[in-house]
């Protein structure tokens, strides 16, 4: 059968480049299969187009298609949630390939390659990724340019190049338009995809940071209005671990908290438990920008106050997201550094909350807690006598020996090797055991300031776990049992003390990390970082700044005035596009024309016949009929032929015509009379 | 009903291009004239830039966002160059061939344009025809023909023209139409009957004698000077004698004349006259040929025999233009 319209071939070129990159964006979260099953589809499309290959039967198609889904099917095991859509629009797309019968039929591809190429941005949002999508984008356009414009002997490398220049004049439009239309936020729920990402896990046994520790990710970046603070008041809070089974520290049931509300929203009147909080001295106000969790609970300096609608303070005293941070999360927070937390007293079912220990474990520490409560009944005293033991008899090291069933005893009295999770999770048993209300933090320390930019970067590897004690009077305290072994963890970045120890890095072999030292490679890190920064905050983040800018922009922001922008920014956008596609047709002919004027002159000149200055060329024409008679009629014609070109208002071709004329007008000295000279 | 309703649209619609589009000679196309729409694929386009931007609201995705928005900026270019794909181009109605009726005329337009703007795939077409599709790379001057079929014979006004063009992303159409003003000829239908025999066809004695005698077809021996009769050509008029105030001569030559040929319109008695000129057109062709001089012979119109090309056009558009206006609307 033939087909019925002929795709051509710069067309078929550029679709099928299309196609390829489309599945090379898509290839680490599409069944193989789908991928493979797309290249054999093109290799088929172009045997088609070599007339090597017939057209698939309906039958094969037909039974292609259920093999599709039934493949999708089984790979997945359900069909909603991103992935599962994206490789069913995929073996659509794929299938599509064997039947172009028409234009119609290679448009819907197109379309669908745009749209596919686009989806990729779900998958991922950083600069690099970006940029390949934007790359990947040109061949589509190209395609639909040498679909639209083909001719019998067009390259596709001038359909290519049309598709570059409408890219390039459509950016700063493009521009204009992501700065000012209004983002009005998720219509619906979309199904997220949930991709195991390295962070803080919302509980905590031994063992388990040793993977962040391993992880040179970054967390999140920290932008505070003013200086940043010393190192060692940088403890990020994350989460808060009361409840404790032996083994796992968990965050404790939000229906046990008894007074109000477990969130307070910004927009709510303050629960009952906001006024034991006691906020002193100066705000520090600072933006957090926050790689993906995929957990709602955010980090910021304690005690916290959030200045987004959608991020709530909790009974402890952190932050929590309204839903998972499942893409970049950018969110403003004051805390104020000096403060007090439940200072006056505690009723009982909190002391239970805080006090709770399994029974049957750790029956050691127990014992020997009690006896230090009794030698030593001051807490003050107690924390430093048992911090005092780790900084005499303890090692940090990030690969400590596995911990038996009484994890607690081993490590105090056995093993007394280990990192933050170890000793927080001790300390904190030990405090409990001795009556003193005591629970783990988790969360993030320090953070590598950027030299040139005014931020912070937070790794994974400053992942961190500590305990806060409550003392009468004085609310939860602080305590950093990690300190007291290892001081320099806190004063200095995680990463300069651990660069040389084994483990550290090691889940990132390829990390630029790992070329801290040499400078110039360090240097190049963190400009990269810079720009991955100011990527996420005005472009990932854009919608949180879009008020402010807008704001600064138009002095209030009303649908008249958000229109006026459009309109004025976009004519300025397009002003190059107009300026290249009128000003230079009109301008290149009238040179070329001026050009060919000029080269009969020099002809003229040559042989003696010099244009005076500011003679007109009807008279510069009079006067060669005068000196040279025999060449009236090639001077006429070409006088002729530059004044319809040059003034008549509609010149058919006569540039073309003069040319022409020019290169047959060959005037020599013996056209000359000889009386006249 | 809807049917009637569209057929009173589509006869406002043309009216309305009629008066804003006159017939003309030569035209420059620009924004007054070229009108633009999104085309089907378009309308699609924007559909997937909606779909595109409730996914980006959707999943908050400020790089789908910013995606969505490069597509919609690239609409927007593109009306600008589908539009200068035609803005600024020249088209000239130029020569028409002349056919026959019951066959096709073609017209000739001239496309050119001052810069060196590359323009792709123009379509022209009379419109409901499959379109001739056009790339201009320079500064040259290209020809296009656009065929019509013509029914009566006679001038044939050239008809409307459909200028179309959806380069560069097919999401927009530019198009005119253009009404140019000239004219084709066409000759009557030809129906071929045998040829008449030697001589037969203008031997006959309805023939005055001295043109049977002496003709005045050519180059031939001059005989002599004789007083003007109706009907002769006006090219053997002896003006010289009539400067000279002797009156109205024509001059005669003397020929070889026993087989001499005359396509006669008395000699088709009991047809009307479409059928006799039918006839007489294809005895024409089929005399022009076999190289055979002949004459033409129509109610006050009569050609002398001769042969050749030239000779064959001037009696076929006697033929085309009895008894019909015998000036076209604009150039031929």
């Amino acid at each position: 059968m033939r087909p019925l319209w002929q795709i051509p071939r710069d067309g078929l070129f550029w679709l099928l480049i299309s196609v390829l990159i489309s599945i090379a964006l898509h290839f680490d979260h599409l069944p193989p299969w789908v991928a493979l099953a797309g290249i054999v589809a093109a290799l088929w499309q172009i045997q088609l187009y070599r007339e090597r290959w017939r057209q698939p039967g309906r039958l094969l198609k037909w039974s292609l298609a259920g093999a599709c889904g039934a493949g999708l099917l089984l790979h997945y095991g359900r069909m909603t949630g991103l992935e599962p859509m994206v490789a069913l629009l995929f073996s659509g797309y794929i299938l599509k390939l064997l039947e172009i019968h028409h234009r119609r039929d290679a448009l819907v591809l197109l379309y669908l390659s745009y749209l596919i190429i686009i989806l990729q941005s779900l998958f991922s949002t950083t600069i690099g990724a970006s940029l390949l999508v934007l790359m990947a984008l040109l061949p589509v356009t190209a395609a639909l340019v040498a679909m639209h414009g083909s001719t019998d002997n067009s390259r596709p490398a001038t359909a290519l190049r049309t598709a570059l220049s409408m890219t390039l004049q459509a950016m700063p439009l493009m521009l204009v338009m992501f700065i000012v239309m209004p983002r009005i936020g998720s219509l619906w729920a979309v199904p997220q995809q949930n991709s195991a990402t390295t962070g803080v896990s919302d509980s905590m046994s031994p063992g388990d940071m040793t993977q962040l520790g391993r992880s040179g990710a970054v967390a999140f970046r920290v932008e505070f209005d003013g200086p940043i603070p010393a190192q060692h008041k940088l403890y990020w809070r994350g989460l808060v671990f009361s409840s404790f089974d032996g083994r796992r520290w968990e965050q404790q049931a939000s229906k046990a908290y008894q007074d109000g509300q477990f969130l307070q929203w910004p927009n709510q009147p303050l629960a009952a438990w906001d006024k034991m909080i006691v906020r002193r001295g100066q705000a520090l106000s600072y933006r957090v920008t926050l790689e993906a969790t995929h957990s709602p609970w955010l980090f910021a300096l304690s005690t916290p106050v959030s200045r987004s609608s959608s991020v709530a303070l909790s009974r402890d005293f952190r932050l929590v997201n309204n839903e998972p941070v499942v893409s970049k999360l950018q969110y403003p927070v004051t805390s104020w550094l000096e403060h007090q937390l439940e200072p006056s007293s505690l009723p009982d079912w909190r002391h239970n909350i805080e006090l709770a220990l399994p029974a049957g474990y750790n029956p050691k520490t127990r014992a020997i807690a009690k006896q230090w409560r009794e030698e030593t009944p001051d807490i003050a005293a107690l924390i430093d006598r048992l911090l005092g033991l780790f900084n005499r008899e303890f090692i940090y090291t990030l690969r400590p020996p596995a911990l038996g069933k009484h994890t607690v005893d081993e490590f105090l009295w056995g093993t007394k090797k280990g990192f933050c999770e170890f000793y927080a999770s001790s300390f904190v048993f030990f405090m409990r055991a001795a009556g003193v209300p005591a629970r783990v933090v988790v969360g993030y320390q320090g953070g590598e300031r950027h030299p040139s930019e005014n931020y912070l970067l937070v790794h994974q590897y400053d992942a961190h776990a500590w305990a806060e004690v409550w003392i009468e009077g004085q609310g939860w305290l602080r305590v950093d049992p990690t300190a007291a072994v290892a001081p320099q963890r806190i004063e200095i970045s995680f990463a300069d003390l651990f660069a040389e120890r084994e483990g550290f890095l090691s889940a990132s072999p390829f990390s630029l990390e790992h070329l801290r030292d040499i400078d110039w490679l360090n240097k190049l890190r963190l400009k990269l970082d810079a720009m991955d920064y100011a990527w996420s905050k005005w472009v990932l983040g854009y919608e949180n700044i879009q008020n402010d800018f807008l704001l600064g922009l138009l002095g209030g922001i009303t649908p008249q005035r958000i229109a006026l922008l459009l309109l004025f920014a976009g004519g300025i956008a397009l002003l190059p596009v107009f300026i290249m596609l009128y000003l230079s047709r009109e301008k290149s002919t009238r040179d070329q024309l001026d050009r060919l004027f000029l080269q009969y002159c020099t002809r003229l000149e040559d042989i003696g016949l010099a244009r005076k200055p500011g003679e007109g060329p009807r008279d510069f024409a009079e006067r060669i009929y005068q000196r040279a008679p025999s060449l009236t009629v090639p001077v006429d014609t070409l006088t002729q032929l530059y004044e319809s070109a040059r003034y008549s208002e509609i010149k058919v071709g006569d540039v073309q015509r003069f040319k022409v004329a020019l290169k047959a007008f060959k005037p020599s000295r013996k056209a000359l009379l000889s009386s006249s000279c | 009903m809807i049917k009637r309703w569209r057929q009173i649209l589509d006869r406002r619609y043309q009216q309305w291009i009629t008066r804003r589009l006159p017939p003309i000679k030569k035209i420059r196309l620009d924004n007054r004239k070229l009108f633009i729409f999104p085309t089907r694929a378009g309308v699609v386009f924007l559909g997937l830039l909606v779909l595109l931007w409730l996914m980006a609201t959707n999943f908050e995705n400020n790089v789908v966002f910013a995606f969505t928005f490069l597509l919609a900026a690239l609409f927007i270019i593109a009306v600008f160059h589908t539009f200068l794909n035609l803005s600024g181009l020249h088209i000239e109605g130029a020569r028409a061939s002349p056919g026959f009726a019951g066959q096709t005329a073609e017209f000739e337009y001239l496309l050119s344009q001052t810069g060196q703007r590359q323009r792709y795939s123009i379509e022209f077409s009379h419109p409901g025809v499959e379109p001739t599709v056009v790339s201009l790379t320079g500064g040259e001057v290209t020809s296009i023909y656009l065929a019509i079929p013509v029914n009566r014979r006679g001038w044939c006004q050239a008809r409307r023209i459909r200028v179309h063009s959806v380069y560069p992303l097919g999401l927009l159409k530019v198009w005119t139409y253009l009404q140019f003003n000239s004219s084709a000829l066409v000759y009557p239908q030809a129906i071929d009957t045998a040829l008449p025999a030697q001589g037969a066809a203008g031997l006959g004695d309805k023939a005055p004698p001295e043109n049977y005698m002496a003709n005045n077809s050519g180059s031939e021996d001059f005989v002599g000077l004789e007083k003007y009769r109706l009907g002769e050509s006006l090219r053997h008029i002896a003006w010289k004698q009539f400067a000279r105030e002797q009156g109205l001569l024509t001059k005669h030559y003397a020929d070889a004349i026993d087989d001499e040929l005359w396509l006669d319109w008395e000699l088709l008695p009991g047809l009307d006259s479409e059928a006799r000129l039918s006839r007489l057109c294809a005895w024409t062709l089929g005399f022009s040929e076999n190289q055979q001089p002949y004459g033409l012979r129509l109610p006050g119109v009569e050609l002398a025999p001769g042969t050749g090309r030239a000779h064959r056009d001037a009696v076929l558009r006697e033929l085309a233009l009895f008894e019909q206006p015998k000036v076209a609307a604009g150039p031929v």
